[in-house]
């Protein structure tokens, strides 16, 4: 006991203040802007750029107190100039430097589309490796929140069909700042999914520096009839889903979060799909061309002797995404979706 | 300008438009595949750029612009034969092959790659350039382009960073009067690039593409304006393309009798040289000796080997190896 112990004032309040958490639990975002912190100190020549970055800390607060601590110049404000912004990091890239860029919608992504396909992921490979692209691009993505039809796509389709492009997408925070931790280690370009809708999402988040493998799913639980293949918001939606399914009709359901959605980890999908032989392929995208046609493809093709029924997919309907928050819902995947098909593929 | 300094860009010229002439000469028999665009006609300035431009600073090509890559790879890497065989899209090609002449790149020498979405590279010179202002070098981060390429967005998002950050690019703008087809005052809101480039504030000049002491003047001037710190130059090349478009010339009769004939910048150069008193044979050596020198590239590129197929699936990313099925 020490003498500040001892002169801590007594509590008056009649309701005792509840125990502190041994670890306090850290937001989505607070875990990216400490994995971005790390990584400051880490890599000298990082720097993070992008709209509203600097002062006012991103859209989102991920970048927050990054300016007091490392300066105008490794914290850049941008005008509104999207391909301005990833043919700087690629250039920096080029010659060493390990930029990180924030597009602060992934929807605005379509103005920086030529820099990121045509440049980025084709560098290494056009110039014979003679030159690397490590840069990292952080987009907030996803849509539930009413924010209409060009601030809430989720965008991962838009790349699936181009090599060279890593795309990482967290579902949690403790994943969350490894993986980003990971991305910017990298020495491939990462496309770094963030959806808004997990921003807010809590979890003991290890203060120390950490990395978690790029290109490797995990287990999210185990479960021994109906694998759920699920990536960002639908990975906590399919967990829930998962109780659900077990405490309404005792189905048994493995979630297997992606991670890394490209290249994805084909042997941890492949043999969750065999073990179970019943399989739910879920994502928030539009369906066609998007990654559950290609996970669905996949397992189907790989897995076709252990498959039980048809794969099932749970996605976006073919539309736009509506302003109406009523309309939104109609339009995106949720908990009740994923529920019915683990119950359709499960009764197949 | 010293004579022995005309004599250099007279022999840099030969070199690029022996090289040019011979590659046309082979993309006729069959021997390059792919699409062939020339820089012929606009020697001058290519070889002013190319001279001031050091093996540490970077420069970005266009699709014209075989010439500045080849004097580049020849003058600080020894091996010019390596953008040749490039274009023969051959093993020994400064990418392997895998680039061929719209993305030739050699950074040991300076070039960092043509983007054939052109004026694509007029954002990634940005990030060039800012490494090198954070870095502290006096290194010029160079995009050459052309002038369809001021149509683009990336054209002004690029001169507004430029221009706010103060960084060390050289706009090197080849205004050869036409994208493809189409004349550059009918395409943008002046056919003097310069006039649009005003308002962003920095040092720009329009200059006589095919004159090369001009031009070779200018872009020292420009240079040294940039190695100082003083921020971003930009410059106009008058110039023009001798190539027609793929169905053939459809430019007026006349302008294509002018500027061949008047305005060859070589022709201009060695006029300029025989006033100066140099002898017509050592003149005529230099054309001997280019075109000497790119028959033996041309060989080197039609004997190499084609590229191992494994090629085709490595270096698509650096972490990940891509299943070849």
């Amino acid at each position: 006991m020490t003498a500040a112990d001892t002169a801590a004032p007594k509590r008056t309040a009649r309701t005792p203040r509840k125990p502190r958490d041994r670890v306090r639990k850290a937001s989505f975002t607070q875990a990216l802007n400490n994995a971005l912190d790390l990584a400051m100190s880490k890599h000298a020549e990082m720097f993070v750029i992008g709209e509203d970055i600097a002062e006012m800390g991103g859209d989102f607060g991920v970048t927050k107190g990054l300016l007091a601590k490392y300066g105008p110049e490794r914290v850049r404000d941008t005008p509104l100039s999207e391909a301005a912004i990833i043919g700087t990091c690629a250039g920096a890239a080029m010659v060493g430097m390990r930029p990180v860029a924030e597009i602060m919608f992934a929807d605005f992504i379509a103005e920086c589309y030529d820099q990121v396909v045509n440049n980025v992921a084709k560098m290494h490979y056009m110039f014979d490796g003679q030159f690397k692209a490590p840069l990292v691009i952080r987009t907030a993505c996803g849509g539930g929140f009413g924010g209409g039809p060009h601030h809430s796509q989720s965008v991962e389709g838009w790349f699936l069909n181009v090599p060279g492009i890593v795309i990482v997408a967290p579902s949690n925070p403790v994943d969350a700042k490894g993986l980003l931790l990971a991305s910017i280690d990298s020495d491939d370009p990462v496309l770094f999914l963030e959806h808004k809708a997990l921003y807010r999402s809590r979890a003991e988040v290890p203060p120390e520096y950490y990395t978690t493998p790029l290109g490797q799913a995990a287990i999210a639980r185990e479960g021994s009839d109906v694998t759920v293949v699920a990536a960002m918001r639908m990975v906590p939606m399919a967990l829930e889903a998962a109780e659900q399914a077990a405490a309404d009709s005792g189905i048994s359901v493995e979630v297997v979060d992606l991670r890394t959605i490209r290249p994805y980890d084909a042997a941890t999908v492949l043999a969750a799909a065999a073990k179970t032989g019943r399989v739910v392929v879920a994502n928030e995208a539009p369906r066609i061309g998007g990654l559950g046609a290609e996970l669905s493809a996949r397992i189907s093709e790989e897995c076709f002797a252990d498959l039980k029924g048809p794969v099932v997919r749970v996605d976006g309907l073919d539309t736009p995404i509506p302003f109406s928050v009523p309309l939104e819902d109609v339009v995106l995947p949720g908990t009740q979706d994923i529920a019915a098909a683990i119950n359709a593929a499960a009764q197949y | 300008m010293e004579t022995s300094t005309l004599l250099g860009l007279y022999r840099d010229m030969w070199l690029i438009r022996a090289f040019e002439q011979g590659l046309e000469r082979e993309f006729e028999k069959g021997n390059v595949p792919g699409m062939l665009h020339t820089g012929l006609g606009q020697e001058a300035t290519q070889a002013a750029l190319a001279w001031h431009l050091e093996a540490t600073d970077a420069f970005f090509p266009d699709h014209r612009c075989h010439g500045i890559n080849a004097l580049a790879q020849h003058r600080h890497g020894g091996n010019g034969e390596r953008i040749m065989a490039e274009l023969f899209g051959k093993s020994t090609g400064v990418c392997g092959g895998k680039g061929g002449s719209l993305h030739s790149a050699d950074p040991a020498v300076g070039n960092f790659g043509d983007n054939a979405v052109e004026g694509s590279y007029m954002a990634t010179v940005l990030g060039v350039a800012l490494a090198a202002k954070m870095r502290g070098r006096p290194n010029v981060a160079c995009a050459i382009i052309g002038d369809g390429t001021v149509g683009r967005g990336e054209f002004h998002e690029s001169l507004n960073m430029a221009a706010i950050w103060d960084l060390p690019v050289l706009y090197a703008c080849v205004n050869n009067g036409y994208a493809i087809s189409m004349p550059v005052g009918d395409g943008h809101a002046s056919a003097d690039i310069v006039d649009m480039v005003q308002g962003y504030g920095f040092e720009s000049r329009q200059l006589d593409g095919n004159d090369i002491v001009e031009a070779w003047t200018v872009v020292g001037e420009a240079v040294e304006h940039i190695r100082s710190g003083a921020g971003p130059y930009f410059l106009e090349f008058k110039t023009w393309r001798w190539q027609g478009i793929f169905a053939g010339e459809f430019r007026p009769e006349a302008e294509v009798k002018y500027w061949k004939e008047e305005r060859d910048p070589i022709m201009l150069a060695g006029e300029a040289l025989a006033g100066r008193g140099v002898d017509g044979a050592d003149l005529d050596a230099i054309e001997k000796e280019a075109a000497g020198l790119i028959d033996e590239w041309i060989a080197f590129a039609i004997e190499s080997p084609e590229p191992d197929p494994a090629k085709a699936t490595a270096d698509v990313y650096v972490g990940w190896e891509v299943d070849p099925r």
